[in-house]
């Protein structure tokens, strides 16, 4: 792995350099901010920063169990730099602060130097003045050129987790104001808007796309697939990145499919149905309460598990933190639909014809599935099934590399130009030498940063999704007569603990 | 110089040590309760304990992650602490020594395989200094106790090695030996209060990591309401469901993840 990076890695030019990280802010408002990150933050008091920074993150220790990471990472870290050589960022920047063990020290610092004894202690001593505005202002840049990819957790002999202080870091800064105002705006629609999701749809405009792509789906098959919308007692409650209900037609149609093959009962709540949780990378506070939204639809009508789409954090905020806010071992499984899927085509209930896509495919492994293993071969078994020319990227699986927009910097456009030249630098390569055709990223934010990847690089590669290429390939049993149907809706669930235990 | 020797390596070695053993305990204890008030603070009991044991393990004996990044620094790294480990531990010399103070002891290594792992810390410890030294983005990253750590460890396996190796005056042995038994003295005593703890903390670190990423439930709001901002605009559930259970079916209980 070490070589093909070393392979791989071009040296940022010095204008390239200038484009990634030039501020897009406008003078009146960096004169209002105070503060120069690239992204924008939020209006908010700026006086005072570092004590508000340090309440901030007295708060957080008192109520969370941050502390017991920070005390015992302080204890063990050794600034080996082997992380380093894992972090695609330092891999195009070269630059020693873009180093996973730096950039976790500028916290670490913080709390060694104003939350243990021994550190107030040697401040006295020598007379270390504290938190200052500009450490925040490296702290805030530095945290959010991070994309929380956690690909350094694994090289870490120490066991840091340089994604967890990544994330408590963000959070403090959030608690701030400091937070990027692409994410801040789409969940404040989320959580207290009128259409209750990131972004902006009304369930007008939700019903007419659906009715549209089952329409879609009549045309291109010729066979009715609905989706069931407030279906009260269905199986799996739907749901996904809602942007796919304006960007992603293609797999929302694949999953439609699917899961009318496989006759799974399943539904879309119109009271949410918004699988985005931007809270996983700013704030704990707002990643619980979307869940919550996430779990009283699911209580109202009455499903028994939880489907989430192709949405790679939505996912793992789901899987990972459902159990977490909303009920510990009692709260409702969680699956995806890569699972789900997998699972039908072991067992022989939906058919692809391998003769549709005969163009080289390759796999993204999207971070939040794939670094936790949880969902590494179930896709690659589906496309396996159906692509003669299937193309692995290298490194793949749990050793991925990021797409470069993780960690929430997919939304924020004005960092466009960092994220395909510097974060998603290798990733390009890495796409560009495979030679495929498809490249399938079942994640809404890979799939957004892939294509401006690929359209800045100058990759000739199509992005899409997982269903994408699915409802391409799928063979739909033709519409059954009324009396049939009920017969094949009630046959037809997927085992669920088959599909845990893959 | 003789009583200093004899100090150094009678009263002054078992104070030493027993606070090495002591301030370890205290700090792995501290460790441990904090994992549990965690766990027990988190209502989200399902750890995926295979992984930690699995990654904790793998981090043990790394020998197959050495070729991942960095190879050479890693397996100088890995020599460097199996030599460091072993070679103290199994000193013929040292094993003696214990004998004499303690009353039991264990069975020794061969001298010349001593000899050969003194060199092996040696080598490999300027090894791993020089790949601070000249790997970029190590150098920045290093301050300067990481520069001295490396030199301080090797200080005692040099001078042993001289003393036992070389052929030179009884007044120089000695020196060495006082360089020797004092440097060996002061790491003890410096292990559980530097970042030397690791040799005792590192095979907690997986467990922590895993166990840090579960939350308290309303830990953002609890945080939100200390800083005043109670009132901040956001969705409000009609009830608060975080303690509530899923009206869950028996049968999928925890069947989502193992």
């Amino acid at each position: 792995m070490a070589s093909v990076m070393k392979v791989l890695s071009k040296p940022l030019t010095p204008e390239e350099r200038e484009k990634a990280f030039k501020s897009s802010k406008k003078v009146e408002v960096l004169a209002r901010q105070r503060l120069p990150v690239r992204y924008h933050v939020e209006d908010f008091d700026v006086e005072d920063r570092p004590r508000r920074f340090l309440e901030a993150f007295a708060s957080i220790l008192k109520h969370t169990n941050y502390r017991l990471a920070l005390d015992h990472y302080i204890r063990v870290t050794t600034r080996c730099a082997r992380c380093a050589v894992a972090c695609p960022i330092y891999d195009a920047t070269h630059d020693p602060h873009d180093i996973p063990c730096y950039r976790s020290e500028l916290l670490l610092s913080i709390y060694r130097r104003h939350f243990t004894v021994s550190g107030v202690l040697r401040a006295r001593l020598l007379g270390d003045p504290g938190l200052t505005d500009e450490k925040i202002q490296e702290l805030a840049d530095s945290y959010y050129n991070c994309t929380a990819c956690r690909r350094c957790h694994f090289e870490c002999p120490m066991g840091i987790d340089h994604a967890l202080i990544t994330h408590l870091g963000r959070y403090i800064l959030s608690e701030i104001g400091i937070a990027p105002r692409a994410l801040v705006v789409s969940t404040r629609e989320q959580l207290t808007g009128a259409t209750g999701n990131t972004s902006a749809i009304p369930v007008p405009a939700l019903i007419d796309t659906l009715e549209f792509l089952t329409e879609d789906i009549q045309d291109e098959k010729g066979i009715h697939v609905p989706f069931p919308v407030d279906q009260e007692g269905a199986e799996y409650i739907f749901f996904t990145a809602v942007s796919d209900y304006m960007m992603e037609a293609e797999t929302l149609k694949g999953i439609a499919a699917v899961m009318k093959a496989t006759g799974g009962s399943w539904t879309i709540g119109t009271g949410y149905y918004d699988g985005i949780n931007y809270g996983l990378f700013y704030s704990d506070q707002v990643m619980e309460h979307a869940l919550q939204k996430m779990q009283v639809e699911a209580k109202r009508l009455g499903a028994k598990k939880i489907l989430m789409g192709e949405c790679g954090h939505a996912s793992r905020t789901a899987k990972y933190f459902y159990p977490t806010y909303c009920g510990g071992k009692d709260a409702l499984p969680v699956i995806s639909i890569l699972e789900y899927t997998q699972q039908a085509l072991k067992e022989g209930r939906i058919k692809l014809d391998p003769s549709i896509v005969t163009e080289r495919v390759t796999y993204h492994d999207p971070c939040n599935f794939s670094r936790t293993g949880w969902i590494v071969n179930q896709p690659r078994e589906v496309l396996k099934a159906f692509c003669a020319d299937y193309e692995e990227m290298a490194p793949n699986g749990r050793s991925n590399l990021c797409c470069g927009g993780g960690g929430g910097t997919v939304s924020i456009d004005e960092v466009r130009p960092y994220r395909t030249t510097v974060s998603g630098r290798l990733k390009a390569e890495q796409i560009r030498r495979t030679g495929a055709h498809y490249c399938v990223a079942p994640c809404a934010n890979c799939k957004k940063q892939l294509r401006e990847l690929v359209e800045d690089q100058g990759v000739e590669c199509e992005i899409l999704g997982l269903h994408d290429l699915i409802y391409k390939a799928i063979i739909l049993p033709p519409d059954p007569k009324p009396e049939e149907e009920l017969d094949e809706t009630a046959g037809g669930s997927v085992k669920l603990s088959k599909g845990g235990e893959s | 110089m003789t009583a200093w020797i004899d100090f150094a390596r009678g009263p002054l070695f078992r104070l030493c040590f027993a606070l090495m053993v002591l301030g370890l305990l205290r700090i792995v204890l501290i460790t441990l309760l904090g994992v549990k008030e965690a766990y027990q603070r988190s209502s989200d009991k399902i750890v995926s304990w295979k992984e930690i044991r699995r990654q904790t393990i793998g981090w043990l004996f790394p020998v197959a992650r050495f070729w991942r990044e960095r190879p050479i620094y890693s397996l100088f790294s890995f020599l460097f602490h199996v030599g460091m480990i072993v070679t103290p531990l199994f000193l013929a010399s040292h094993v003696l020594l214990w004998r004499n103070s303690v009353g039991f002891g264990w069975p020794a290594l061969p001298q010349e395989v001593a000899n050969w792992l003194a060199l092996l810390v040696i080598v490999t410890g300027t090894g791993i200094f020089l790949g601070r030294v000249l790997h970029s983005g190590a150098r920045e990253l290093s301050k300067f106790q990481d520069f001295v750590w490396p030199l301080l460890i090797m200080t005692p396996f040099i001078t042993g090695y001289i003393a036992s190796n070389a052929v030179i005056s009884p007044r120089a042995y000695q020196q060495m030996m006082l360089i020797h038994i004092y440097s060996g003295d002061l790491i003890l005593l410096m292990i559980p209060f530097t970042r030397l703890a690791h040799c005792a903390l590192a095979p907690l670190s997986q467990l922590v990591t895993g166990i840090a990423w579960k939350f308290p439930a309303g830990s953002g709001d609890r945080v939100a309401e200390t800083l005043g901002f109670a009132d901040r605009p956001t969705w409000v559930p009609k009830a608060r469901l975080a303690t509530a259970p899923d009206a869950a079916q028996p049968d999928t209980k925890g069947e989502s993840r193992k």
